[in-house]
């Protein structure tokens, strides 16, 4: 099954601000009310919308623009059935909070007006649709498993440490004494019966046109980075035989290539001691396994191939355009149109990109950066009070993007890039994914890489260093921009994303009638 | 007037090209619905507006002082000019009207008397048919006149049949868009005797001193208290209402539940496992479901009284004059991916906003509580019998007279 996750971001009114939170608490309120006549808490959300994994409600005031109602939200299927299930459980306080806010200036604001005016019954469910966004970037933990399953494997696995216990405290554990494949076989026996389901082969995760999809979409933005990386120079390949080309490109690169020698120090007292921002020498080794992107030799291999699929899928491109606009054909302008490529995307890595990262550097070094951002105690103690009480936490948090065209470019790109490439890669093996989940998500390098280009970030040095590695100033601006999280709905909220992992395993384990002993030991290993 | 006593509840079927021709267009609406909701949601022809999309069929049920029931000029034939609510605004009279009625017609009831009766009438038939069984008329029609008529405290009028009265009084009401001068005719004389029937039957209560228990010894007792809301006509012009509102309805739903059941091995199997839970919920959901793939009537009708706006500020929103007719699918709006996850799936888990089987708004069915708990007991018993399936040859496939379900043969050990 397939999960969505958007967001909407709405402008509030600064009157009605106050009003806003105070419908949100009472949402809360209500769900968290054990007279509410449902049998646990956020028992309402979780029976009218059953398709929710995570929901957010939060607003963020700010000194530079009203405040924003920003909702967040990750399910299963369209976003058309899930707003129809919101209206359905939340309908009447849904409108009561759109009330707080602004018409829309664009072409969603006669929608806003039918909606929101006095006595207004029209359905809720379609503004909300009209104002959803899809962020740029996501990242689903537990990718492929649909809510039921999720709940589902969950109760199943309490269930296997029922099973497991120990039914005499004097006596040895039965099961101690087993080989994996026979605690497999008595466990499955044991449970069937409470757990029908085992008898099903479990949806696939990630379907193959998925799979494909995610690759194709990869593939198709770093087509789209190399077209415009390769623009200035086959602009010149167009009329500069091609030794002078290489010859001015080679001398410009090495100027740039010295520029970025010189710049390459950190502000003073601004530099920090982590140096990869998290790609270590390690992740990326021939230890590898050489099926993995992580090795090297099968990083390289990917690389020059899809230069070459580059280099031939925009040479064909080039011809077509070619014989459009000049009518000659195919045989007079394929090795024309190639050249231009193939110019362009030599002049592209070695001469434009870099030459992107010394105007970016060029710009770092004259970025201001907030050192002590105003914090408010009230709001600190606020969302402390709101964060750790169950296995997971959610964080909102609003920054304004610095100003100029390059950051607006490589923040957009940067984004799109990086949420298609974890996806891609959230599917390979489990070193692969280290290098993902160290790299985006522990790591100081990701942290930077995703908010740097936030006004006051602490200094960034060449996009991933610095930055976040100073922890308290980061961590002291990170806090500035974030806002209590007035709601938070987890359809799961004891589990984290390791632990339903762990449940799958274990799911799919007893599912299969029997396991080898190799396999069984595997399985053994998440009991 | 001839006596119905014993005649076949439904008029004979129409013949002829225009009859052939109406049965299978009727075939098509789901698909044309279809079509519809995504290449033209609210169709225009003429000052004709279908509309066909979930959100936009609620908009309109819920925008009833835009969109007004049609129902008046014809309630007024059946009632004889005395006013009721199915044909009012939001008036401080419909909210008086409703509420009285409410105060007889009590949920309470439901399960203290009307449930176990549905049951042990279903089962009385079930068992009595020997393994062979016609479900429209001899099980669900039988059942819901019985078990509804003496609810209402009103029997079959003497040597007539109250079946075929409240058939003929719905479909001059709510399925007779050509106006057949026929039918025309047989109203007016059936309306005026109905009305006589509770006429009588209110007096005759009145005279004996002792209201009993029913809807109608209610009205009666709170006359006596001088309870607004319950003079004589306003208690005869709610009893009719039931009566031709009410009992010919599940006769037509039902069998189409149950028709749709039986096309779907695998529905009808968990449908049969619920009967035999004796879990009564589950087995609600399924019939519903079913009904989902073959409701009550493809759309309701509405008269806009002003000129307005369907779809405000979207793309397919759509201007109504005021006098128009709009067609409010509802059949099409259960079927609406947009809102519904998998419509064309059968899923007995779905949740209460997805199907609007009852009209909603203003003029949600006065019924709706009766009817969840109801429809499904009457299929019940059936159910949990061994070995239900279709009869052989054409008789074991549903066949429908216009709008009614006319047979549907079954058979089981
Ligand atoms: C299968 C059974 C039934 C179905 C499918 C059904 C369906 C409906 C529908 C769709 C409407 C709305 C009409 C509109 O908005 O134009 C309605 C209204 C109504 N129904 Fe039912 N009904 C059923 C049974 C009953 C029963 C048993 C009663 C008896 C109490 C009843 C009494 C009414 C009344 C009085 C209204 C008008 C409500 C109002 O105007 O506020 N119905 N019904």
């Amino acid at each position: 099954m397939r999960q969505t996750t958007l967001s909407v971001a709405l402008e509030v009114e600064p009157v009605s601000v106050d009003r806003l939170s105070a419908l949100i608490d009472s949402v809360k309120c209500q769900e968290e009310d054990p007279a509410s006549g449902y049998a646990e808490k956020y028992g309402r959300l979780q029976a009218g919308v059953p398709v929710l994994h995570f929901m957010s409600m939060s607003v963020f005031p700010s000194a530079d623009y009203d405040p924003v109602f920003v909702i967040e939200a990750n399910f299963d299927g369209p976003p058309g059935v899930f707003w129809g299930q919101m209206e359905a459980t939340l309908g009447p306080q849904l409108r009561a909070m759109l009330r707080c806010c602004k018409k829309p200036a664009n072409r969603d604001g006669p929608l806003f007006v039918a909606v929101t005016s006095p006595d207004s019954r029209y359905p809720v469910a379609p503004y909300f649709a009209a104002r959803s966004l899809r962020p740029s970037a996501f990242h689903h933990g537990n990718r492929g498993l649909d809510r039921g399953r999720i709940l589902d494997e969950g109760r199943l696995f309490l269930a296997t440490r029922k099973a497991l216990a120990q039914p005499d405290p004097a006596a040895p554990n039965p099961y101690r004494l087993m080989p994996a494949a026979r605690i497999h076989t008595e466990l499955r026996a044991a449970l069937k019966s409470a757990f029908p389901w085992l008898e099903q082969p479990a949806s696939v995760r990630i379907s193959l046109a998925e799979r494909i999809g995610d690759w194709l979409r990869v593939a198709g933005f770093l087509f789209l980075v190399l077209v415009g990386l390769s623009i200035p120079g086959m602009i010149v390949a167009f009329i500069s035989p091609w030794p002078r080309f290489l010859v001015l490109f080679g001398i410009a690169a090495v100027l740039i290539y010295l520029g970025l020698y010189r710049m390459r120090a950190p502000l003073a007292g601004k530099g920090a001691p982590t140096r990869s921002g998290g790609l270590t020498i390690e992740s990326l080794s021939f230890q590898n396994d050489l099926t993995s992107l992580a090795h090297p030799v099968t990083l390289t291999i990917g690389v020059l191939l899809f230069l070459g699929i580059y280099g031939v899928v925009a040479s064909v491109i080039a011809t077509w355009l070619g014989i459009a606009v000049t009518g000659y054909w195919f045989d007079k302008l394929w090795w024309p149109s190639f050249r231009v490529v193939a110019l362009g995307l030599l002049s592209g890595v070695f001469f434009t990109l870099p030459a992107i990262v010394l105007w970016l550097r060029w710009l770092e070094l004259r970025d201001s950066s907030q050192d002590a951002p105003p914090l408010n105690p009230e709001l600190l103690r606020e969302m402390a009070r709101r964060e750790d009480r169950i296995a997971q936490n959610h964080m909102g948090s609003l920054v304004l993007v610095k100003p100029g065209v390059l950051r607006m470019a490589l923040f957009r790109a940067g984004h799109l890039g990086l949420g298609l490439i974890v996806r891609a890669t959230a599917t390979e093996e489990r070193h692969a994914q280290n290098v993902r989940l160290d790299f985006i998500e522990k790591a100081h390098g990701g942290l930077t890489l995703a908010w740097g280009s936030g006004i006051g970030f602490p200094p960034t040095r060449f996009l991933v260093l610095d930055g976040a590695s100073h922890g308290r100033q980061f961590k002291a601006w990170a806090r500035h921009s974030m806002t209590v999280t007035r709601f938070w709905f987890s359809a799961y909220k004891d589990y984290t994303v390791d632990q339903i992992e762990r449940h799958a395993r274990i799911a799919d384990g007893l599912r299969k009638p029997t396991l080898t002993p190799k396999e069984a030991a595997e399985w053994a290993r998440d009991l | 007037m001839s006596a119905t006593a014993g005649r076949d509840v439904l008029r004979p079927p129409a013949n002829g090209f225009k009859a052939w021709l109406t049965a299978c267009l009727m075939a098509y609406v789901p698909l044309g619905f279809r079509v519809l909701r995504t290449i033209r949601p609210i169709l225009r022809f003429g000052n004709t507006i279908v509309v066909t999309r979930y959100d936009d069929v609620r908009e309109v049920f819920l925008n009833d002082a835009a969109f007004r029931v049609p129902y008046k000029d014809k309630l007024d034939i059946i009632m004889g000019g005395h006013p009721f609510f199915l044909s009012m605004d939001e008036t401080p009279e419909y909210r008086r009207d409703t509420a009285a009625m409410r105060l007889v017609v009590r949920p309470a009831d439901i399960t203290e008397r009307l449930a176990g009766e549905v049951e042990r009438r279903a089962e009385h038939i079930v068992a009595n048919a020997k393994g062979h069984l016609e479900i429209v008329d001899s099980l669900v029609r039988r059942v819901t006149f019985e078990v509804l008529g003496a609810y209402f405290g009103i029997p079959d009028p003497p040597g007539e049949d109250l079946r075929v009265w409240a058939t003929r009084l719905f479909e001059f009401q709510f399925a007779d868009p050509g106006s057949d001068p026929a039918l025309r005719r047989e109203v007016d004389t059936i309306a005026p005797a109905l009305r006589a029937h509770i006429n009588g039957l209110i007096e005759k209560r009145r005279a004996s001193g002792s209201f009993s228990d029913d809807v109608l010894g209610r009205c009666l007792a709170m006359h006596a208290q001088g309870v607004p809301g319950f003079s004589d006509d306003q208690i005869r012009s709610a009893l009719m209402g039931f009566i031709v509102g009410g009992p010919p309805q599940p006769p037509m739903v039902v069998p189409q539940a149950l028709e749709q059941l039986l096309r779907r091995p695998e529905a009808l199997a968990g449908a049969q496992r619920a009967a035999r839970a004796d879990s009564n919920e589950l087995l609600a959901c399924y019939i519903f479901e079913a009904m989902r793939f073959d409701p009550l009537a493809p759309a309701l009708p509405r008269t806009a009284t002003r000129d307005s706006t369907i779809a405000a500020g979207t793309r397919r929103a759509a201007a109504v004059p005021r006098g128009a007719t709009v067609y409010v699918a509802f059949s099409s709006a259960m079927m609406d991916q947009r809102r519904l996850p998998d419509p064309h799936l059968f899923n007995p888990r779905r949740l209460p906003h997805e199907y609007i089987h009852f009209g909603y708004g203003l003029h949600t069915c006065f019924g709706i509580h009766m009817n969840q708990a109801l429809l499904p007991l009457m299929l019940k018993p059936l159910l949990k019998r061994p070995g239900l399936r279709r009869a052989p040859g054409r008789s074991g496939y549903l066949s429908k007279r216009g709008a009614f379900a006319d047979r549907l043969h079954v058979e089981y050990e």
